[in-house]
This record gives C-alpha cells, structure tokens and sequence, in this order.
C-alpha cells in the first residue's frame, strides 16, 4: 500500500511539473525581446521572428540574396519587382501572403509613428505598389543596386501590419507558428510541418543552462557559453557539439575624437600590444578566428588578403616612445566594458598586455545600458563591442562615413574620412561586382586607418542532448529548429 | 576546540602578513594556466585568468583582516562614544541618539550596506565607510544601557560625592566597567565584517579586481563551479574556517569576561 501510494505520489509530480516530454527545449542566454520583425533589432529577436515570418529574401553565408517569398528583378535604376514565389507557406491562418501584405508589411516600417529601427535602410523607397495579388514594385528616390538585400524584413498579414504598435500574437507564414509566450522568458512554437513542439526558455546563467542540458531539461543550447563550459561539454558523451565558424566580430574601438587616440601611432602602438593568438588560443580554446574587418573574408565584399597588426611588443614600444610616451610619462587610458563576465576576463588581458608595453588601462565596467549609452555619446577612449549576425555591406556605411555618428549610425568612434566616405557613397550606385571592389578598398582604409582593432570572429557553438539534425548557422540563426527531431523519433 | 580557533586565526593573521610582505605576484595573468587544477606548481590552482589562487588567497586574508579591524575600530570608536555620551548626560541627547539607533536598527544591516556601497561606489575605503555606517550602532546599544545602569552604582556616587568631574568618571569609572561586553561585541564584530566584505565584493560592492578578495574569488569562481570546484572551495573553507574561528573566540571571551557565569560555574 504505501509503495503504491509514493508510486502515486511520484507519478502526480512528474506530471506537476510542467514538461511535455515530446517538445524540444531551447535554453537561450536572453530571451526575444519582441515578436515583431518590423521592430526586432537585438539578436534574439531578430533570430526568432526569422522562424515566425518568411522574408522577401534571406541572405546566404556568404551574405548575397537568395529568394524565400519573392523573385526581384530590377526593371530600372531606381526600379525594383518583386514577384512573390507560388511555393510560399501560407500565413497561419491559412491564408497565403500576397502583394498586399508585402505593402502593408513595408508602408508600416516606412510609417514614423511605428518607430522602426529598420526605416532608415529603407528610407529611399518613394513608393511601394501591389501591381497584381503576387506582384510588388519597389521605386525609389535614389539608384541602389544592392537594394535586393534590404528587403529581409518578415512579412505581417496586412492587418496586423496595420498596427502602429508591435505585435504581440504574430501570425507570420515562418516555419513555425507561435502558441504562446509566458512572463518568464518562455516562448512556445510550433512546428508547422509536422506539428513538433518548441519551446524557447530564457536561461541567464551559463551553468543552468549546462546542468539543464546534461539533465534532459534542456535539448539545445547555442553559444553564450564560456570556452571552459564548452570545452567540458565537449568531453560528455551524453551531448553532441557543433562548431561552425561565425560571423560576430569583435572590435576594440578608439574614440578619435580624442586628443590621445586620434594619433594614428598610439592606436597604434594598442594594436600591437595586443596578443590575439594567444588570447583565442587560451581564453577561447581556438573556437575564434583572427580577424582583419568587419566582413568576413568569404563575404561577397570581403578582403582576404589584409596585412594584420600583428602581436609586437617592441613595435608597440617604440611607437609609444616616438609619441611622447615612456616610463617617464606613461600613456594612461580607460577601458569600458559591460559587466558581461567574459568582456571583463578579455579586459583584465588587455591591460596585462598593454601594461607590457608600458600602457596603463583603466578597466571601468557598466550594466549594459550605462555602457552602450556612453558609448553612443562619444564618452569613452577605448571599448570593445562585437557586431553580430552582420551580412550586409551596408555596415560599412552605418560604422564608417561621417555622417553616421550616433543616433544617425554607428560611426561610434567618430571617424572621419573622405576617402571611406566617397567609396561607400559610390559602391551604392552601382552592381554588386563593381561595387564590391570599392567596398573593399574602403575596408582597406578603415583597417589602415586603424579605426577599430580588429579582434576575432566567435564560432559558434552548438550543443544538442536528447537532438539531432541541428548545426549553428552561419550568423547565429535559429534555421536549423526547422530540421531537428527528438532522438526517439518524435 | 578554543585551540583550533586560536590556530585559525594565528593562521589568518600570518597570511594577512604573507600577503602584503611575500614576493608574491596574484593579480599576475598566465593565459596557459588557466583553470589548472591544484598541483606542485599551483598548490591551489589557477583562476580563470591562470592567476594562482594560493596566491590571491592570501592577498585576500589581508583585505578581510584590514577591513575587518578597521570597520570595528572606527565602529567600536564611535559607538562607544555616541552610548557614553546618550547613557551618562541623558535627557535630548539620549533622546537623539536613542531614537538614530532605533532607525538604523529598523533596517536589515546588510541591505543598508549594499545601500551604502552602492551610493559611495565600489573600493576598499568605501566599504570599511559602508561598514562602519551600520556597525557603531550595537556598540552604541549597548554602551547606553550598560552605562545607563553604573551611573547610578555606589562607586560611580561616591566618586561624584568626592567632586570627580563629568569626563574623569567616565574615562575612570565607566569606561573600564563598560569595555569587557564591548570587547565580545567588538570579536562577534570582527567576524560579521569579514562575512559583509565578502558578500559586498561577490555582490561587485567591495574591493574591485584586480585586487583579490575572498568574496570575490568566490564571485568569479562560482560560474566555474562545474569545471573548477577550487575556484570556490578554497576561499569559501577560508571565510568559513575565519569566521567560526572568531566567533568561537567571541564565545570564549564572552564566558571569560562575563563574571556572573563564571560564578555560577
């Protein structure tokens, strides 16, 4: 009797708490902050609207534009026809998206009441008109032959578009549906290809989200894991991991503004001091690669041939001397960073190594709120971000020319260079080919120029238990959700 | 067991001193040892920036033992003072004094730390500040009343009757009566502010790296738990072996000093 009753009591708790056994969990570091591509800017987001909302078009790994909804063809230089695709996933009310949606879905971003982040990308659309049920065209107010790679915004049913305010039940035809989303960072989907369950659960820290994994809590996990962590999940044979390489490049920026660091010979000096290697080596366990620019090699504009700054402490040093700086009068600089635990591990190596060459670095770290807000207004010498999931040439003219200092872009270090500025201002009038020539040379500058220290490109990792079929994209994307299957066959 | 605790401290006190005198080098970073596991090279391991963790440990038993002394010092000072001061003049003073203590007794202790320190902003000084700000008040406490009760006692009556003054009945009549339970709070003291340092630096409020403390050894180590025990094992036995070490002292002392127990012994 009192077996049966602790059989009973077990059986009432395993079903108290909560889990279905057949759904996949995916614990992620932060949850989606917005479920509405039109508003979507922080990563999260924008890599879970993407399995909400189908686009006009997604951007391949080497970063040139592939159609998902619609087929474009450039009927003049200021001229764009989308023609959407037969095979497109109906909405999931049923209903198949039409040219309608795509107007909508653009007018909306287009609209300031809404507010988009995305609008000022497309702000040279003059207008946008639905020609047939399946057909749209695009004309604008200047030549843009890269226009093709902006048109990656998910698109709304037209009345959802119609809101002035993020959506908050989306209703996209991506490959998943969405059932519902709790105050706690938990998000469930499902898959609309076979009805599979997916349930994106918000895990801050790093170690949960690892012993989760190892107890059959969690299925999935990608990134956002320190090196250690990885390297211990490595050696479980309970787990599978995927390493691919990644397209998140991390930078140490200056302020040229600054009296100090606007003297090309102490950035430097910095670059120099600056052991890479050993730090991907070490602090990364190899699951980073050095990088040259903001654009990986492979990128359609990319540049594969760019002479490093390579580790020179003697370099470093005599750069230093030559500008003034010595043990006499050394260079004394701030550091900000946020209170992320691995920025600050990259941090406390900086100033080691930079003390090496005799450069004293003020580590000061904020929440990251206080530090991307100093950071927009130009109140720092030195910091270190990483631009994510970037694939588009169009960072170049965000980061770079003058007149994309915050809030206008991201031009955080307020760089000024005609040069940069005349060939970016050029790549955009002409065809891809032509124009990547000149975005490479602008790459060539900004790296000579030394405008950021360019650091690293992070892997990313995945790491699967009860799973397969799932691999990191390229940038991070969630795509492979579409593909993976519980191990016991669900 | 009094033995264990003496040794204890004896220990804390000679690596507080090791720590500062030592050719020792903590916040020193060595990328190839990061994370190494306790071995004849690194007797305690390495942290998560391959510093040795031996090495930050006994930097960190001179923080806690600094701000430990300091805190109860400048503490123990003012508290004495301010309940000398309400117990033996009385009237609007003691009012003043009385009804301060009962506000900062309506808050919890550490969370007016935290508040503290986070208003003065992170560092060593500012801790010791956060620290003190909440802890002259039990010495003051307990001042008030034990002088509230020997200023009306026969020597301290006789000695106003021979025309003694204000101040030199305190100093010589009072004062020494009113040091013994002072001297127990002041050892309970010690151990509460090395557990409030240690928790103000995990928390980031306290001594800011790269300067070690054990509090923040334990912060950063804490997110390597799985794959580095050491990180947290070793400064987490330090501050538990210090703090039960000093409190059994505070037990001793207090059943040393305090005369009826001993009588009833």
């Amino acid at each position: 009797m009192v077996r049966l009753a602790i059989t009973g009591l077990l059986l009432v708790l395993a079903a108290c708490n909560g889990r279905d056994p057949q759904a996949i969990v995916f614990a992620v570091a932060s949850a989606p902050t917005v479920l509405d591509p039109r508003l979507a800017s922080d990563a999260a987001s924008e890599r879970v609207n993407a399995l909400l909302f189908d686009r006009l078009v997604v951007l391949d790994d080497r970063g040139e534009p592939v159609a998902q909804m619609g087929r474009w063809q450039q009927l003049g230089p200021r001229h764009y026809r989308v023609e959407l695709v037969p095979e497109r996933r109906a909405f999931a009310d049923g209903r198949q998206p039409d040219a309608h949606d795509v107007v909508a879905t653009y007018q909306s971003v287009l609209d300031p009441a809404l507010a988009s982040p995305h609008r000022g990308g497309l702000a040279h659309i003059e207008s946008i008109v639905a020609v047939d049920p399946s057909t749209v065209d695009f004309s604008l107010s200047r030549d843009d032959p890269l226009f093709p790679l902006r048109l990656t915004i998910g698109i709304l049913p037209a009345a959802q578009a119609r809101q002035t305010d993020a959506v908050e039940t989306p209703r996209g035809s991506g490959a998943f549906a969405f059932q519902r989303r709790s105050g706690n960072g938990r998000l469930e989907l499902r898959r609309r290809s076979d009805g599979q369950r997916l349930v994106i659960e918000q895990v801050a820290d790093p170690t949960m989200r690892t012993l989760k994994l190892l107890r059959g809590e969690a299925d999935l996990v990608q990134n956002d894991l320190p090196p250690e962590m990885v390297a211990y999940l490595a050696d479980r044979p309970a787990v599978e991991l995927t390493t691919r390489p990644g397209t998140t490049f991390a930078y140490l920026g200056f302020n040229m503004a600054d009296p100090i660091l606007a003297r090309r010979q102490v950035r430097a000096a910095v670059a120099h001091a600056i052991d890479r290697d050993a730090i991907i080596r070490h602090l990364f366990g190899g699951r980073a690669e050095k990088a040259e620019s903001v654009l990986r090699p492979g990128h359609w504009a990319g540049v594969g041939d760019m002479q490093p700054f390579g580790f020179d402490p003697e370099t470093s040093r005599r750069l230093l001397a030559e500008a003034g700086f010595g043990p006499a009068n050394p260079l004394n600089l701030v550091y900000k960073t946020s209170t992320d635990p691995l920025r600050l591990r990259i941090a406390h190596v900086f100033q080691q190594q930079l003390a090496d060459v005799g450069i004293r670095l003020e580590i000061a770290s904020y929440d990251w709120g206080t530090f991307f807000g100093d950071i927009k207004a130009g109140r720092f010498q030195l910091y270190s971000l990483a631009w994510v999931g970037v694939n588009s040439p169009d960072i170049l003219r965000y980061a770079f020319h003058s007149a994309s200092r915050p809030p206008a872009g991201a031009n955080r270090g307020r760089y000024h260079s005609v040069v940069v500025d005349r060939l970016v201002e050029e790549a955009e009038k002409l065809q891809a080919a032509q124009a990547a020539v000149l975005l490479r040379e602008a790459q060539r500058q900004v790296h000579d120029d030394l405008v950021y220290v360019p650091l690293w490109y992070e892997a990313n990792v995945a790491v699967s238990g009860d799973v397969s079929g799932f691999a990191p994209g390229f940038d991070g994307n969630y795509l492979a959700l579409q593909r993976v299957m519980k191990r016991d066959g669900h | 067991m009094i033995r264990l605790a003496v040794v204890v401290i004896a220990v804390w006190l000679v690596a507080a001193v090791a720590g500062v005198i030592a050719p020792l080098d903590p916040s020193r970073i060595s990328l190839p040892d990061i994370l190494a596991s306790p071995s004849a090279a690194h007797l305690l391991g390495t942290d998560d920036l391959g510093r040795p963790v031996f090495d930050r440990l006994l930097a960190g038993a001179g923080v806690s033992l600094l701000v430990a002394v300091l805190t109860v010092g400048l503490s123990a000072t003012v508290g004495v003072a301010l309940g000398l001061l309400a117990g033996y003049v009385g009237g609007w003073p003691d009012r003043v004094i009385g009804r301060v203590i009962e506000v900062f007794l309506a808050f919890p202790g550490m969370l007016l730390a935290i508040a503290m320190a986070a208003v003065l902003g992170p560092g060593l000084d500012n801790v010791i500040i956060a620290l003190a700000v909440m802890g002259w008040v039990g010495y003051a406490r307990l001042v008030r009343v034990q002088v509230l009760s020997l200023k009306q006692s026969d020597h301290v009556l006789a000695a106003r009757a021979l025309g003694r003054g204000d101040v030199a009945i305190v100093r010589c009549h009072l004062l020494p009566l009113v040091m013994a339970p002072v001297l127990v709070e002041a050892s309970f003291g010690i151990a509460a502010a090395v557990v409030a340092e240690a928790g103000l630096s995990f928390l980031g409020l306290g001594i800011q790296p790269p300067a070690a403390s054990w509090g923040g050894m334990i912060h950063d180590g804490v997110r390597y738990l799985l794959v580095a025990p050491h990180l947290v094992l070793a400064p987490g036995a330090a501050l538990f072996a210090v703090v039960v070490a000093v409190n059994l002292l505070g037990d001793h002392l207090r059943d040393r000093l305090d005369v009826t127990s001993r009588s009833t012994r």
